[in-house]
């Protein structure tokens, strides 16, 4: 069971430290930091950092937003919430495959439903290829991640709610303090554990997002929705590159631990305040 | 359980229906207008603006993909139509091939992740939260950097196009995530019962299948459906180590038929639809089980 799970990471490892091309299988030299150089240097670098940036800016947020509010709606007791809560699992139950499909038709600038919808209410005069235009395409990706992501956050969420003693709340109500107050003294602090779980957990996933940029946009128009992990894809399997593949995956591992201390940092001075 | 939910109602009730509309809208419209698509033809689908109520409803869609009765609306497009074709009538045999597979994982991982989760949660250990910390670390390399040291694997073990193949790839980031979430769940659990059945002369393994195994039903639940979620829907791996429609999952069919530039709109809407069935089966009957093993694991957490 390690050994399946440590091996490849092994193995990634000397990948990345040797010359790997798989159109010329014969030489593999080893080729020391080559492969991390070639990379940082190359032409893609710094418009997938802005592409993967942009998109990570959008969609974290997004998720955490749409699964804090959700969370908070399925934890109230009304007819409501019950039937929320088995229709908020769809999106999530769904390959992220059926995500980009179901948005790229939604938002297409032909026959999509938004289109359409906007049309009609008169919003819109003109139909809008939202998917063509870099900056719509970046937003359009964002918001297909977080009709399948966000459903997993408001689960964990509300399962952090559902941990927190409601005799807590009841002495709040006891000792006069209104809804906000109890919010903001109970719940959020109390909240916090599970918060940074899912927050870290859905910093990786969007960072790491490729299905969706698969199937939604092939990482276009203008490579706007290039991400990162899109460009590690394509140095394995288009350029056959796997050295620098590994190498870039490497990077996009380390930026990423970069972004979770910051964010444990924030988390822990916020505390001693 | 309801006595936790609500004990402090933070919108009015008129406020709270109105969130839930928006969400609804959101969560389900484009499920729905999938649902809505696959029983409409191709020329109604490709109409400005478009018909949210289907003027000529058809089963043609469904037809094809499980008889090959070529749509009308299709013939009358020609020849350039038939690629899409051939990947849409594979999606029965997909939805097959995911299932198995998906099923697979998913009992394994509850059969062996409850035996270890046992073990770990009544052992004494020490260094959970380094468990923790590589179970989060190995999902910060993207799984672009593992999939060719695992190509190669299953390539040596003569296992691809296989479903052995997938599975065990499957199987390998299931199941710590299934151990470490179960091993909460079962630190959960009262320990006073298996105390006292052990002095009533209960021996290990009957005190883990008579008390500890339905005791921990709903986290071994959760835990399978969550590995049952991860293993229906990977993509990456399945595109890989997959090359035939003898194993070919779901996610893989649907990307080729959706990225196919001459797609018909009708049949990636009923393939999708196809698709969507086996979640949604899950989602209905899981669903008291998911907040509940999570309620019990990060209770604890």
């Amino acid at each position: 069971m390690a050994a399946f799970s440590l091996y490849p990471i092994g193995y990634s490892v000397y990948l990345s430290l040797h010359k790997e091309v798989l159109t010329d299988p014969l030489k593999n030299p080893f080729v020391g930091f080559q492969n991390f150089s070639n990379v940082l240097h190359s032409y893609y670098l710094v418009s997938s950092l802005v592409s993967t940036a942009a998109f990570m800016a959008m969609a974290v947020p997004g998720v955490m937003i749409f699964g804090l509010l959700s969370a908070l709606l399925l934890n109230e007791a009304f007819a409501g919430a019950r039937i929320l809560r088995v229709a908020i699992l769809l999106p999530w139950a769904m390959p992220a495959v059926v995500s980009g499909i179901v948005w790229r038709w939604l938002l297409n600038g032909d026959y999509g439903l938004l289109n359409s919808a906007l049309y009609q209410l008169g919003i819109i005069h003109d139909y809008i290829p939202w998917l063509s235009q870099p900056a719509l395409a970046r937003v359009g990706l964002a918001v297909a991640h977080v009709w399948r992501e966000g459903p997993l956050a408001a689960i964990f969420l509300l399962a952090g709610l559902q941990t927190i003693s409601p005799d807590l709340y009841s002495a709040a109500a006891v000792d006069g303090a209104g809804r906000v107050a109890a919010f903001r003294r109970i719940t959020v602090p109390l909240l916090r554990p599970t918060i940074v779980i899912v927050l870290i957990y859905e910093t990786i996933v969007a960072a790491t997002t490729f299905d969706l940029v698969y199937v939604m946009t092939g990482g276009g128009p203008a490579d706007a929705t290039s991400l990162i992990s899109w460009f590690a894809y394509a140095e394995v399997f288009k350029f056959l590159d796997l050295g620098a593949g590994a190498a870039l995956a490497f990077l996009i591992a380390l930026v990423l631990l970069g972004v979770i201390v910051l964010y444990l940092r924030i988390l822990r001075s916020e505390e001693r305040r | 359980m309801t006595a936790y939910i609500g004990s402090r109602a933070f919108l009015r009730p008129a406020g709270l229906w109105a969130a839930t509309a928006v969400m609804l809208l959101f969560i389900l419209g484009p499920i729905l207008w999938m649902l809505d698509s696959s029983f409409q033809g191709e020329n109604e689908l490709l109409t400005r603006p478009s018909h949210l109520i289907p003027q000529q409803p058809t089963v043609a869609n469904f037809d094809y993909i499980f008889t090959g009765t070529v749509p009308q609306g299709l013939n009358v497009r020609g020849t350039l139509r038939s690629r899409i074709s051939q990947e849409a009538r594979e999606v029965p045999a997909a939805l097959e091939n995911s299932a198995i597979i998906a099923l697979t994982v998913a009992l394994v991982n509850v059969a062996f992740g409850a035996l270890a989760a046992y073990t770990f949660a009544r052992l004494k250990f020490r260094g959970k939260s380094l468990v923790f910390n590589f179970l989060l670390g190995t999902r910060l390399l993207p799984v672009i950097a593992v999939a060719i040291p695992y190509y190669a694997i299953v390539s040596a073990l003569g296992l691809l196009d296989s479903y052995v193949g997938l599975i065990l790839v499957y199987l390998t980031f299931s199941l710590p995530f299934t151990i470490w979430f179960l091993r909460d769940y079962i630190i959960s659990l009262p320990i006073d019962i298996e105390e006292a059945a052990q002095i009533d002369g209960c021996g290990r393994l009957q005190l883990f299948l008579r008390i500890v195994l339905p005791l921990a039903a709903p986290g071994l639940a959760a835990a399978g459906a969550f590995a049952f979620m991860s293993s229906y829907n990977e993509f990456l791996f399945a595109l890989l180590l997959t090359q035939t429609i003898g194993s070919q999952t779901l996610p893989v069919i649907l990307s080729s038929v959706a990225t196919n530039p001459d797609a018909s709109l009708a049949l990636i809407a009923t393939s999708v639809v196809l698709a969507m069935v086996p979640p949604l089966i899950f989602a209905i009957v899981f669903q008291r089980f998911l907040t509940r093993g999570l309620v019990a694991a990060l209770g604890k957490g």
